[in-house]
């Protein structure tokens, strides 16, 4: 019979003392008692932690600044949805215009492409804008320099530059700027700096911006106010619907014996640039979920090693009455408590983080971040994030180490002393120093954590490779960009002109080895000198010019004057729904039409273009052998060389009655379109650096959970004579070991990796499939940074190891 | 005096690389409450099995096992933490306190895990229960400030948390002095007299102690069952 202790008794009698010592504290107490014991361990698991979050809280962060503040910097403006240029619309009643029910709101903002002197002898496109009136103007708003409220109102002949031409000029509010329009230099005073958010960054397409009144407008460029209607139309919601209300109001205009000469609707709603946000917030998004899966494996694995370390302790705990629900809360608190731990440090960088890399992409961009408090569910998802992250990774290891029988865990020793008891044959064979073999056969030790540990050093290694690799695939593409051109400075003019009277100017310059005249040139503003009736740009040149070298995707090029041939780039083939090579294509130039032949495709980063052998052009639509580009070959090829022609060419069109619309080395345009790519490309290779970072800390943490598994197997080993530099040597080498592994397996799949990740990127970015390039410094700095942080990773817990005393060592259990 | 504990035919095997391994073969044993049972014999002859049998620690792979009316060879492990809580008191060889925890909360988290003894009377029991142990003083002290023998009252008063009927322990006193051994043991037959059945495995005699059995183990099997005996 049970007797009822004395000790139960007088107690029961007693009541309220000591109750504060509830469960949850006393449980609280273990938790933050063994958080304490290991804090290496721990700093480790936090910093792991940290980075995670910092990186996912940063890019939930940023992206939800950037994803709405770009397109709020552009709808702010009340952008244009179409615009119509016409000589006639001095009879038009701007009034009864916005009268009628379709149109939401109607301005002038006439438009002219200038040229701008930016450095002394520089000169490079200026897009001028004529403003009705600077105080009512509700349209395709500008704003002051700050961003903040309106622009100052320039005086009568002065104009606003936007701001981010202010970075590659010498254009300052004060000094004039001289501007070339047609034949005429003329000195326009800067009033002041105003911001365009609507536009794409200056400094990216390499031109400037400036507003001026209609008077000054006029008086520039020697045109007549009011020839360019902006119209915003009520409840369109796709460019399909502007088009047909467009359409519309065409019709209307040639009621009133108005006849439209241009139509151009725009992107619906988009900033010019969204496609580059949109690739940034992708690779964000793609290569943050990495860098967080890759910190998951490691949160998961240093959380196991934490539950391997307790092993005994949970069979303790049960044994003394502990249900595997109240094991299970124990750890569960201690996942929590790292979570907040981590959070309190990784939230408040990841906002900051977020932020600064927000304003970093917004400066590029040239918008402003009008975030100024992230929305409270922002908040609630970064806790939730930094809460969750550590519970979720960890409940497998939890789950695991809870689930151990009690006697099992009582007999818990560490790492079994039959694993990896099988010698490998080949090993054998190798007849390794036995330090070595002795590396290789504890690195084989733990198969299941060594293949998690090799996968995702390789993944980390595989993924950095294929940042370079991508960066390579671009830089080739510019290089072929550069090639495909052999010219060395293109001047186009706004109109077209004889080709006498266009060469007459230049006889005098020296290093030309010749000019070859076309029609036609780059870009989109040459496409409003010769194009399709549909905006395509056609580029008439001699057939046979070798300033061409194209890469061709389908077909050949041009193969002689007599036949009506055409070559389109790829984004013309994609614009008329990829024709067949050898089928017939229906040119409409000016009301004319021309069958030809479509001889082939070619790979070209550029705006739509035909192009078609001189001649037939001219039958088609230039019965008087007009051109409008001059192309300039170089004697002596240097960079000075040709910068002093480009001069030469400036000095010489200055006091002509050429009307240019730029003039531009091909070092320039591969320049630009660098430029366009260069935020790209570093962020590519830092993201990818980020994900490398993780993979070493996983490969960390996997060696530093060996060791403390091993730590009776380092006291045997000290015991029978293993000094600690054999001791730590063989730790290196064991982390040595993987990295090896993981480079070879990571530049193995970084091939197909990078082959796929060139073409999504190329038609992310380009609507160009890269071709895949091997970035060979790439390969050199991934080979030397995974050996460094291999080395680095194994060091740390090597020298962990060597500091325990080799009797600590012997009775570690 | 009703059979407080009861195997029925309880073996336990292991199968291992090498074959199959008998840790207890056949083992009938019946121990009344309130008895003082020495678990004797060589390493290797089962006693811990035996003893993890007893504390449900382990389950037979044949045979029944039966205490206070629980079949506890049919618990699962859920059911078996409740009820080693409320029933068993285990003292270890190597005292196994938690060592982040001090020699207070160790008792308090037993208290806590096993939930009979009500909150606000913890406190109480655990001061009591210290001073029954005669370490008192070091309450409030890590276990690794405390002596090994401090350690051990310590780990026996943590067992007696939920004041169980049985206090199983395996080799108390292995790891200890001969003079602190002589205080365990007395310890233990103190808490006999209290109403407590202590079971404690060993693999010495020593003189002070009477028991009320000595069980012997060899190969797996009982070899020798003495009955209220004083050991020599």
């Amino acid at each position: 019979m049970h007797i009822k202790s004395p000790l139960l008794g007088g107690v029961a009698r007693s009541a309220g003392v000591g109750y504060i010592n509830t469960t949850m504290n006393i449980k609280f107490r273990k938790v933050t008692g063994d958080l304490r014991v290991n804090p290496g361990r721990i700093i480790l698991v936090i910093f792991a932690l940290v980075i995670g979050l910092w990186g996912v809280g940063s890019i939930l962060v940023s992206y939800a600044i950037l994803n709405r503040d770009l397109n709020e910097n552009y709808t702010r403006t009340n952008p244009l949805h179409a615009a119509i240029t016409s000589k006639d619309f001095k009879r038009l009643d701007l009034t009864a215009l916005r009268n009628r029910p379709e149109i939401e709101k109607a301005e002038f903002r006439d438009f002219a492409t200038l040229r701008i002197e930016t450095h002394p002898g520089e000169w490079i496109p200026l897009w001028l804008f004529g403003v009705g009136d600077f105080n009512t103007f509700s349209l395709a708003r500008i704003y002051n320099q700050n961003g903040s409220g309106g622009p100052i109102t320039p005086e009568a002949g002065a104009m606003l530059v936007e701001r981010d031409g202010l970075r590659f000029s010498n254009l300052k509010a004060g000094p004039p700027a001289r501007v070339r329009a047609g034949g005429r230099v003329v000195n326009v005073p800067v009033a002041g700096i105003g911001f365009d958010p609507a536009q794409a960054p200056g400094t990216q397409d390499h031109l400037i911006y400036a507003y001026v009144d209609n008077k000054t407008y006029s008086k520039i460029t020697g045109e007549a106010a009011n020839q360019r209607l902006i119209i915003r139309f009520k409840n369109a919601k796709t460019k399909q619907e502007v088009q047909a209300a467009a359409d519309g109001l065409i019709d209307y205009f040639k009621t009133l014996g108005i006849a439209a000469d241009t139509v151009k609707i725009p992107k619906f709603m988009e900033h010019p640039h969204q496609w580059q946000l949109n690739t940034l917030l992708f690779m964000e998004g793609s290569i943050g979920f990495l860098a967080f899966f890759l910190g998951a494996v490691l949160v998961s694995q240093l959380i196991a090693a934490i539950l391997a370390g307790q092993i005994r302790q949970i069979g303790i705990l049960k044994a003394i009455g502990a249900s595997r629900f109240q094991v299970f809360q124990i750890y569960l608190m201690m996942a929590l408590a790292l979570g907040v731990m981590s959070g309190m440090i990784a939230i408040p960088l990841a906002v900051k983080s977020g932020y600064a890399y927000a304003c970093f992409v917004a400066n590029i961009l040239n918008f402003e971040v009008l975030t100024t408090s992230l929305p409270h569910y922002m908040y609630i998802y970064l806790m939730a994030s930094g809460l969750l992250l550590p519970v979720l990774l960890s409940l497998p290891a939890i789950l695991k180490g809870t689930r151990i029988p009690v006697r099992e865990a009582l007999n818990d020793y560490g790492i079994n002393q039959d694993a990896g008891v099988k010698k490998s044959k080949l090993l054998d064979k190798m007849r390794l120093p036995v330090n070595l073999a002795l590396a290789f056969e504890n690195t084989m030790r733990r198969k299941k954590r060594l293949a998690v540990t090799v996968a995702a050093m390789s993944l980390g290694v595989a993924i950095f490779n294929t940042g370079f690799n991508v960066q390579q695939s671009l830089k080739d593409l510019l290089s072929d960009v550069n090639n495909s051109m052999k010219h060395d400075v293109q001047v186009v003019l706004i109109n077209q002109i004889s080709k006498e009277e266009a060469l007459k100017y230049f006889s005098g310059i020296g290093n030309i080895r010749r000019i070859e005249t076309w029609n036609g040139g780059r870009g989109a503003m040459q496409n409003m000198v010769v194009s399709t009736d549909d905006g395509v740009g056609i580029i008439a040149l001699p057939y046979n010019s070798d300033l061409l070298t194209f890469r061709s995707i389908k077909g050949r090029w041009l193969s002689g004057p007599a036949e009506p041939e055409i070559v389109m780039n790829q984004e013309a083939a994609v614009l008329y729904g990829n024709p067949p090579v050898g089928g017939y294509h229906t040119l409409s130039v000016r009301g004319k039409q021309l069958k030809a032949k479509l001889a082939g495709i070619v790979e070209e980063f550029e705006k739509p273009k035909i192009y078609m052998a001189q001649e037939q052009y001219d039958a088609l639509a230039n019965p008087d052998h007009y051109v409008n580009s001059l192309m300039f070959v170089a004697r002596d090829k240097g960079y000075g060389k040709v910068m002093a022609l480009k001069r030469d060419i400036e000095k010489a069109i200055e006091p002509s009655s050429l009307q240019v619309l730029y003039v531009m080395m091909q070092a320039e345009r591969v320049k630009i379109i660098y430029d366009h790519l260069r935020i790209i490309l570093v962020t590519i290779v830092f993201l990818a650096m980020l994900v490398l970072v993780v993979s070493a800390i996983g490969m960390a943490s996997a060696t530093s959970i060996n060791i403390m598994e091993r730590t009776r197997e380092i006291g045997v080993l000290r015991a029978i004579g293993a000094t600690p530099e054999i001791i730590y040597n063989l730790f290196v080498a064991e982390g040595m070991i993987v990295s090896i592994a993981s480079i070879f397996i990571g530049l193995f799949f970084s091939w197909p990796l990078s082959i796929v990740a060139s073409r999504f990127f190329g038609n992310l970015m380009l609507e160009v499939e890269l071709h895949y390039s091997f970035s060979k410094t790439g390969f050199v700095i991934t080979l030397i940074a995974t050996l460094i942080f291999g080395w680095i990773a194994s060091r740390i817990p090597a020298q962990r190891a060597v500091s325990v005393s080799t009797r600590e060592a012997l009775s570690y259990e | 005096m009703p059979n407080f504990i009861q195997f029925n035919q309880v073996s336990r095997w292991f199968e291992s690389a090498s074959g199959r391994f008998d840790a207890l073969k056949n083992i009938n044993l019946h121990i009344a409450q309130g008895n003082h049972v020495a678990i004797a014999g060589k390493s290797g002859s089962g006693k811990s099995t035996l003893l993890n049998m007893l504390t449900g620690i382990d389950h037979p792979s044949q045979g029944t096992v039966r205490i206070n009316s629980t079949d506890v060879h049919a618990l699962n492990e859920s059911a078996l933490a409740g009820w080693r809580g409320k029933n068993v008191g285990i003292v270890f060889q190597f005292f196994q306190l938690i060592p982040t925890l001090t020699v207070k909360e160790n008792i308090l988290l037993a208290m806590d895990f096993v939930n009979v003894i009500p909150g606000r009377e913890r406190a109480k029991r655990v001061g009591a229960l210290l001073a029954q142990v005669g370490i008192s003083q070091q309450t409030d002290k890590l276990p690794v400030a405390l002596s090994g023998g401090e350690q051990q009252r310590a780990a026996i008063a943590r067992a007696l948390a939920n004041d169980p009927p049985i206090l199983v322990a395996d080799e108390p006193t292995g790891n200890l002095d001969s003079k602190t051994t002589e205080i365990i043991l007395n310890l233990f037959t103190e808490l006999v007299g209290t109403g407590k059945t202590v079971i404690v495995v060993t693999h010495e005699k020593v003189a002070y102690v009477e028991y009320d059995r000595i069980i012997t183990l060899k190969d797996g099997m009982i070899v020798d069952d003495t009955g209220r005996s004083r050991t020599q």
